[in-house]
């Protein structure tokens, strides 16, 4: 059953997949000539600027650079034993979570509130490996500690996606370039329109059935987009975009990362259970499940919130620091909520602090944000935060506006 | 099997080994326990003057014997980060028999990572609390140990990478003269310490000259080397100021017919090693080293004046200089490196460096010269590099 979704899942992206990359191929080529095709676009993108501009007034880049350059020297000086002990502690909380849950899937047949509390405990688990450690350890924010196991190099998550290729397109395409139209994949994931920046097409009408698709199969989706799976599967090739690994490796990753996690999840766990082993097999399924869900949420919230802003290319030429930070704050939303809350996200609630300062250790945000949002008050910038519902409403209203031309 | 469940982890739960996916769950227990590394409690803390301190440390009992002469890696936790530093092991097996200690000596140095620590350590000594302090150690390493000939339980030990010039017949015995440098005095002593408590004849009668070369008065354990020459009537030692006494060469003259064994900073054993070279070919010396390249005086300065350095990477080697990046060094040497955005966000061009500092271009900080995680792409050398992607 799984594997029928995911490949219907694949065909689905592929398909819209092709339009992004028209869009963007216009884009880049076309910028000053208007061909007339496209002048509806590119005259609606031109008005939704200048509001833009209109109501903002341009920052002191260098003031600015500066200003966030000493909160993070301040919060660098403060990094020790502290973090590594939390880390530590995550970790462990993490393995007694998933083990916890693990052994009440098997004991479902007793009582099924004990299959219930084991699938919420696999659940939570999974999130804190996904979010809190893998995430954050993965982008680096604990390399100073020398850890064999608890740094960007060596560690793996728990998901079907490959931590390099993660790694890869994540922490270079997706930090680097956040929220630049054509170069930030990440943005609407490939699948939907998520402002006039792309063109409208059809498809688009059902994009909010899409979304719901991809946040059921999210760590399929993000494996497979990762991986520039188009490229991969059906040989499309960018110029300006160097292939550093072969085709044939990031297959063979995709395949056998996503595989391994199968069989753990799917095959090994369940048949370790004997009798039980269906109560294992839809317990895993429905925390991956939630998991996907849980991920895929404050994902969407961090970086497709109403306000967001996006960028064009030639935005980031010879971007100086204050103009780079200035890019990452307003492409980027927060959600507010309890410390539990900021846990189980990875302190991604906190996406502008994470944005600007990617290789802080997370839990650091929440002292760095007073004085993110003091900064950004001073120089005019929106920063935008909210409560989760309002920031989900507003992703929503977001996918369903641009379903529409 | 072990290999197998280390398999199986690395499968699905994707860590290098079983032990390291629970690493977090034993330490609840066992604070110091770490995947791959052995223990060892802290038994003390001394002062030996005013620059060095003395650690005995007691390890666990499967971290197997050490040969005199050999030398470990500690490691320890510094304010949340791993530190690890190399030392030679400065106390033989009788030591370690007995009590089941070794013993380390340490420089220390003013703004040192380990210096806080250490302090840190000799305060809680002083309220007994040590004994429950651990910290982590590697197998002994090393093979700058008394030659095979005259030391029979050193002949289990394979030398693959020695630079020992085996010159000596296994049968005759060849007076060994021992050159040390300021703290190298530490493998010399655990080579005492055995050679006084071997049984065979053979080793008591093994004439030994000590050549030992510090600043004046800062000569380490003189004491126990004047016991160890109460002892031991085949061995004699002089203690040298370079000040006053003058170079190495001189000294070695008397002492063509021995096996010259070397341990100090780089500066002192490049003047044994040519004066080895310079010695007539009909000479009978071998020589064996052990050196540590001096820490660098690295400051911010430094990067005003254009350098080289050499970097092995991934086993060959390469010129660098202290201008541009790593990373940029590397493309135009052709070399195969991962890289992404360049500019220290991405991690994509990180490797390992084994040894040497760097600077990071954009904080100017400078590295540990230990084994860490580095970014190609904001890192200068400032020193010599070993890198491994």
């Amino acid at each position: 059953m799984i594997t029928t979704i995911n490949t219907d899942t694949v065909k689905t992206s592929t398909v819209n997949k092709s339009i992004v990359n028209k869009g963007q191929v216009f884009k880049g080529s076309n910028n000053h000539l208007n061909s007339g095709e496209n002048a509806n676009e590119q005259a609606s993108q031109r008005a939704s600027i200048s509001t833009e501009s209109s109501n903002t007034k341009v920052p002191n880049y260098s003031k600015l650079a500066t200003q966030l350059d000493a909160v993070k020297t301040d919060i660098k000086s403060k990094i020790g034993s502290e973090d590594a002990a939390y880390i530590r502690r995550v970790i462990l909380a993490q393995r007694a979570c998933e083990w916890t849950g693990r052994i009440l899937l098997m004991l479902g047949f007793i009582q099924p509130l004990l299959w219930v509390v084991g699938v919420l405990s696999l659940a939570t688990a999974k999130i804190l490996d996904n979010m809190e450690i893998g995430h954050n350890v993965m982008h680096g924010q604990y390399d100073w500690m020398n850890d064999k196991h608890i740094n960007s190099k060596a560690y793996e998550w728990d998901i079907a996606c490959d931590g390099s290729s993660w790694n890869r397109v994540h922490n270079y395409e997706h930090h680097t370039y956040t929220n630049i139209i054509g170069k930030d994949r990440d943005f609407g994931y490939g699948l939907l329109r998520l402002s006039n920046d792309f063109r409208w097409r059809v498809k688009n009408l059902w994009q909010f059935i899409t979304y719901v698709m991809l946040s059921v199969m999210f760590q399929w989706g993000v494996s497979y987009h990762e991986m520039a799976a188009e490229r991969v599967f059906f040989g499309k090739k960018k110029d300006n975009r160097k292939n550093q690994l072969s085709h044939a490796e990031l297959k063979r990753r995709f395949f056998s990362k996503g595989a391994r996690q199968l069989v753990k999840d799917y095959v090994l766990f369940p048949l370790l259970a004997g009798p039980f082993f269906l109560y294992v097999f839809t317990g895993n399924l429905v925390a991956n499940l939630l998991r996907n869900l849980w991920t895929s949420t404050i994902i969407f919230c961090g970086h497709f919130t109403g306000d967001v802003q996006t960028f064009s290319a030639e935005d980031c030429v010879d971007e100086t620091q204050g103009q780079w930070y200035y890019r990452q704050g307003l492409g980027s939303s927060n959600i507010k909520g309890g410390k539990l809350f900021h846990v189980l996200t990875g302190h991604l609630s906190f996406q502008i602090e994470h944005h600007l300062f990617p290789d802080i250790p997370a839990r650091r945000y929440k002292e760095m944000a007073p004085q993110v949002q003091a900064i950004f008050k001073e120089h005019g910038m929106h920063y935008n935060t909210g409560g989760f519902f309002k920031q989900y409403a507003s992703v929503l209203k977001r996918i369903v506006r641009y379903s529409f031309p | 099997m072990k290999a197998l469940i280390n398999r199986a982890a690395a499968v699905f739960f994707h860590h290098a080994t079983w032990a390291g996916y629970w690493e977090t769950v034993v330490q609840m227990v066992n604070p110091s326990w770490r995947d791959g590394y052995y223990q060892a409690r802290v038994k003390s803390v001394s002062t030996l003057s005013d620059t060095s301190v003395q650690l005995i440390l007691l390890p666990q009992k499967r971290w197997p014997q050490h040969t005199a002469g050999q030398h470990i890696a500690l490691t320890v936790e510094v304010n949340g980060k791993l530190v690890t530093r190399v030392f030679t092991i400065a106390s033989g097996q009788k030591s370690r028999q007995n009590e089941g200690t070794i013993r380390l000596v340490m420089r220390v140095k003013k703004d040192g990572v380990l210096t806080p620590y250490l302090s840190a350590l000799s305060s809680k000594s002083a309220t007994q609390a040590v004994s429950k302090v651990s910290v982590n150690i590697s197998a002994p390493m090393g093979h700058f140990i008394i030659p095979n000939a005259v030391m029979p339980n050193a002949a289990r030990l394979d030398k693959p990478e020695s630079t020992s010039l085996k010159g000596a017949m296994p049968e005759q015995i060849k007076p060994v003269v021992m050159i040390a440098g300021g703290s190298g005095i530490t493998p010399f002593i655990a080579m005492l310490e055995d050679l006084n408590s071997a049984s065979s004849d053979n080793l008591q009668s093994l004439p030994i000259h000590l050549l030992y070369f510090a600043k004046e008065n800062e000569h380490l354990l003189t004491d126990e080397l004047a016991e160890h020459k109460r002892l031991n009537t085949y061995f004699t030692y002089e203690l040298l100021c370079r000040q006053k006494d003058g170079g190495v060469e001189q000294l070695l003259d008397n002492h063509t017919d021995s096996h010259w064994m070397v341990c100090g900073p780089q500066s002192l054993y490049d003047e044994v090693a040519n004066t080895h070279a310079n010695l007539p070919p009909s000479n009978d010396v071998s020589l064996d080293s052990e050196h540590f390249a001096a820490f660098p005086v690295a400051t911010a300065q430094t990067s005003a004046e254009k350098a080289i350095f050499s970097l092995n990477h991934n086993g060959s080697s390469l010129l660098v200089d202290n201008q541009q990046t790593l990373l940029t060094q590397l493309q135009q040497a052709k070399r195969p490196v991962t890289y992404g955005c360049g500019m220290g966000i991405c991690h994509q061009c990180q490797c390992v460096k084994k040894r040497g500092v760097v600077r990071d271009t954009r904080t100017g900080a400078l590295s540990d010269n230990a084994e860490q995680l580095i970014q190609l792409c904001v890192s200068q050398a400032v020193t010599d590099l070993e890198l491994q992607a």
